[in-house]
């Protein structure tokens, strides 16, 4: 459950910044979740919701926006989405480092965020 | 009744943070690289499911090391301390990290870990990570590589089912196949799955009981200086 360890860290940096500019209530914090990382969504939500519980985020809404892999290939130069993997036993296909075009492995861009966008308040 | 204020439009601000949540531990990660770079001290931290035969394998590294390399393990453990003896027994100095039902080690454990051991004396530092396959890939400790093992007592389907904590790895072990016929688990294909995920990601197999795989991993692992020697 790194779930609730990132909730947790999510309240942590939030009322850190709600503190230092005495806000009144948070309405939405919204993340980036980058597809290649083990963030389940879901999960996440849940944990949220248990742990904003008592504190200035209390019914905010966590919106979670996927940011979807992007890989570069230092075989042959291909940039862009990854190579699915269909034959796996995740609830969706899964991206993969193999290179679409020459088969070689790749190096992630883009995918492995997990961070706070914007935060909605009311003053 | 309590009364509800509903905020008018203008009182409702939105405000960019790009703030990283994994950055607190990503930042503490490279403190521990430094100070292992520092000492010269190459550390590789060992990620497996719970009974993947992770201790078992360091034990037996521990032991090939001996009077070549100067190592340390850290033992991450959700509660009890039962695991090391074995490593211990072998004069080797061992730091059990309790994560008090936490599901990873982080990297600000790792760092308290490295304050418990005299750096000064140390080539190589073990570092095995809890019975987990999912959540440790977030946490980067400040190791310089990671190693997955797998089992073939896990399933054939190890690999398909646990796809992300493959494509942070460094090198893969899949252990005990000297049970891979009675488990009616095929070796090469979870080395298949793990190439169509990586693939050049290193795969050794490797089985603690007879002792198949053992040097080359060590050999692997091993830190430069050490390969020099040999």
């Amino acid at each position: 459950m790194h779930e609730l360890s990132i909730a947790a860290t999510i309240v942590e940096s939030v009322l850190e910044f709600v503190e230092a500019r005495q806000i009144g209530r948070v309405l939405r914090v919204r993340l980036a979740i980058g597809e290649l990382t083990c963030v389940q969504p879901e999960q996440l939500k849940f944990c949220y919701e248990s742990v904003t519980q008592e504190t200035a985020l209390k019914d905010s809404a966590l919106e979670i926006e996927s940011i979807p892999a992007r890989v570069r290939c230092s075989s042959c130069a291909y940039e862009g989405a990854p190579k699915y993997w269909m034959e796996s036993l995740a609830d969706t296909p899964v991206a993969t480092l193999q290179c679409p075009v020459c088969g070689k492995s790749t190096e992630a861009e883009q995918g492995h965020e997990c961070a706070i966008k914007t935060i909605q308040y009311v003053s | 009744m309590t009364p509800i204020i509903e905020a008018v439009p203008e009182e409702i601000y939105d405000i960019e943070l790009e703030h990283s949540l994994l950055e607190a531990n990503a930042k503490l990660a490279r403190q521990n690289r430094a100070l292992l770079d520092e000492h010269d001290i190459t550390a590789v931290d060992v990620m497996g499911a719970i009974g993947s035969g992770k201790t078992t394998l360091i034990t037996k590294l521990a032991s090939i090391y001996q009077g070549k390399l100067a190592v340390a393990v850290f033992n991450g453990d959700a509660t009890t301390a039962n695991d090391t003896d074995g490593i211990a027994a072998l004069g080797v100095p061992v730091v059990q990290i309790a994560t008090v039902n936490g599901c990873h080690l982080d990297a600000n454990l790792v760092g308290k870990a490295l304050k418990r051991v005299d750096l000064e004396a140390l080539d190589f530092i073990i570092i095995e990570n809890i019975g987990n396959l999912i959540c440790p890939a977030e946490f980067p400790l400040g190791s310089r590589s990671r190693m997955v093992v797998v089992s073939v007592t896990e399933g054939p389907y190890m690999v398909k089912k646990h796809p992300h904590m493959f494509l942070g790895a460094d090198l893969v072990v899949i252990n005990k196949i000297d049970l891979a016929e009675v488990m009616g688990v095929k070796v090469e294909q979870l080395v298949r799955d793990v190439h169509t995920l990586k693939p050049d990601l290193r795969v050794i197999p490797a089985s603690c009981k007879t002792g198949a795989g053992l040097d080359e991993i060590a050999a692997v692992l091993a830190p430069k200086k050490a390969a020099a020697h040999a």
